[in-house]
């Protein structure tokens, strides 16, 4: 699609923003109006990086699903893990890479939640390393910049 | 707007048959409150050969909302704290009949000249004042800590101090359970935590406003706060939640130098503490501080399954659910030690 996706959202939430808002003529309208401008900024962010973002922290969680497998006590955990660290993305639409991430995070649930449970040091370093996804997680997430 | 504006001078009419010539107008919706609709209007009506003309602002269960309170809960705190030192507009009337305004409302006197944004605490004329309404902000908190819920209605013997954190933690649990749209794997790990390690008991039970917050004040430009807003979360509990609740990064984000935008941290503490009486040990403030994320990642949460549910298209729903979840990830991640 020409112009890119992300450049066309980021001009149209400039129009609504700068010229279609101002003009309203009560303020309940302009700040609505405003809202969904800024909020096409954030779409255009999100539009460049949705495929990435998944595909990099499911593989991310693979690799710390196949590193975890050996200190998990839980026979039907350490299945569940050593499944999902063995399947990989196919299909890139981002709504099957979604899919994939929201089984991977809840499986990161039940990890967490096990290791907690545990005493030695791989347990601890484990959870270290799990909040360092968590936090990456987030920053992944992050949005860098917001008109309003 | 004007069949809105219609049908409320035919709703005054009904209360108050001895007012003719009822007339609304000047009715525009008030941006924010996803709880609720809020709009100001002007009644005007004669009354026993008097010309009488009210600033009022009408409060509208919206078709759905995001917090599920009724509002003759809200509406019970604003009798109670009406013509105390705790500031709230005059409630007037409370209508559960949806045959007025197709859902039911209740209706309050405008307090007038005043501002309640973020925005105006840090630049415009009331900015100056900044610190003069912190200390008043967390003053009158302290003074809302020191409020039996009796006053209100509430039977205190259904919350222990030992476990009335469990009661909120359960609940707002029960509202992410419910309407998380995916896995939430940070929210989760602080439920975890916050169970693992529960606060003290509460050092009395009292109101807990429930969203005391820079944003649910007016204030004006001498520096003076004129009413507290918002009360459909209130309910009895550890006034250590509130206090927690106010402290919230996310209300002055991105200052980090002055929690509310207002005061630094240590001196908001300190005026609550002397106001209620109370004292906020720093472990047990952390807990409740770990709480308000909890609670509020909950209400961004139900925003965003209100959202993608089309229950209401107020794009603020969606915002929250991309934006405002986030920033309240990172400050819980600061808050358990677990940021870079």
């Amino acid at each position: 699609m020409k112009p890119e996706v992300p450049k066309t959202l980021q001009l149209l939430g400039t129009k609504l923003l700068f010229e279609i808002a101002p003009r309203l003529a009560d303020d309940y309208g302009q700040k609505t109006a405003s809202i969904i401008g800024g909020l096409l900024f954030t779409a255009a962010e999100e539009w460049d990086r949705a495929a990435s973002r998944r595909f990099v922290e499911n593989r991310e969680l693979r690799a710390l699903f196949a590193d975890a497998v050996p200190l998990v006590r839980s026979a039907g955990l350490r299945t569940r893990l050593a499944s999902a660290a063995e399947e990989t993305d196919e299909d890139l639409r981002v709504s099957a890479l979604e899919q994939s991430n929201a089984t991977l995070r809840s499986l990161l649930i039940d990890l967490h939640a096990h290791v907690e449970t545990l005493q030695s040091e791989e347990a601890l370093r484990m959870d270290e390393r799990i909040w360092d996804e968590l936090r990456a997680s987030v920053e992944r997430r992050a949005i860098s910049f917001w008109p309003l | 707007m004007q069949e809105l504006a219609d049908r409320f001078a035919r709703y005054v009419s009904h209360r108050r048959p001895q007012a003719e010539s009822v007339q609304v107008d000047s009715i525009a919706r008030i941006h924010g409150g996803a709880s609720r609709e809020t709009y100001r209007l002007r009644l005007r009506y004669h009354e026993r050969k008097r010309e009488v003309e009210r600033r009022l602002i009408l409060r509208r269960d919206p078709p759905s909302s995001l917090i599920e309170t009724d509002r003759s809960h809200e509406f019970r705190a604003y009798q109670a704290f009406h013509g105390t030192a705790v500031p709230v507009p005059e409630p007037l009337w409370l209508e559960e009949d949806p045959q007025w305004l197709e859902r039911p409302f209740f209706v309050m006197e405008e307090v007038q000249g005043c501002d309640a944004s973020l925005k105006g605490l840090s630049e415009g004329p009331a900015s100056a004042h900044r610190e003069q309404i912190g200390r008043e902000k967390w003053r009158i908190l302290g003074l809302i800590a020191r409020t039996d819920p009796r006053r209100l209605g509430e039977i205190p013997d259904e919350v222990s101090p030992e476990r009335c954190w469990e009661r909120e933690l359960s609940h707002w649990e029960r509202v992410i359970e419910t309407d998380s749209l995916g896995p939430e794997p940070v929210v989760q790990a602080t439920l975890r935590r916050l169970r693992r390690n529960p606060p003290p008991p509460a050092q009395r039970i009292a109101v807990v406003h429930g969203d005391y917050r820079s944003g649910n004040f007016l204030y004006d430009t001498s520096g003076q706060i004129r009413a507290i807003l918002d009360w459909e979360m209130w309910h009895a509990g550890d006034p250590l939640e509130d206090l927690a609740w106010s402290l919230n990064l996310l209300w002055s984000w991105p200052d980090r130098e002055r929690v509310g935008r207002l005061l630094p941290r240590e001196e908001a503490i300190a005026v609550w503490e002397r106001s209620s009486g109370l004292r906020a040990a720093p472990e047990a403030l952390l807990w409740w501080e770990l709480f308000t994320c909890v609670k509020s990642l909950a209400i961004w949460i139900s925003s965003a399954r209100e959202y993608a549910d089309a229950k209401s298209t107020d794009p603020m729903l969606a915002l929250v659910g991309w934006i405002i979840h986030g920033m309240q990830e990172r400050i819980t991640l600061e808050l358990l030690g677990r940021s870079k």
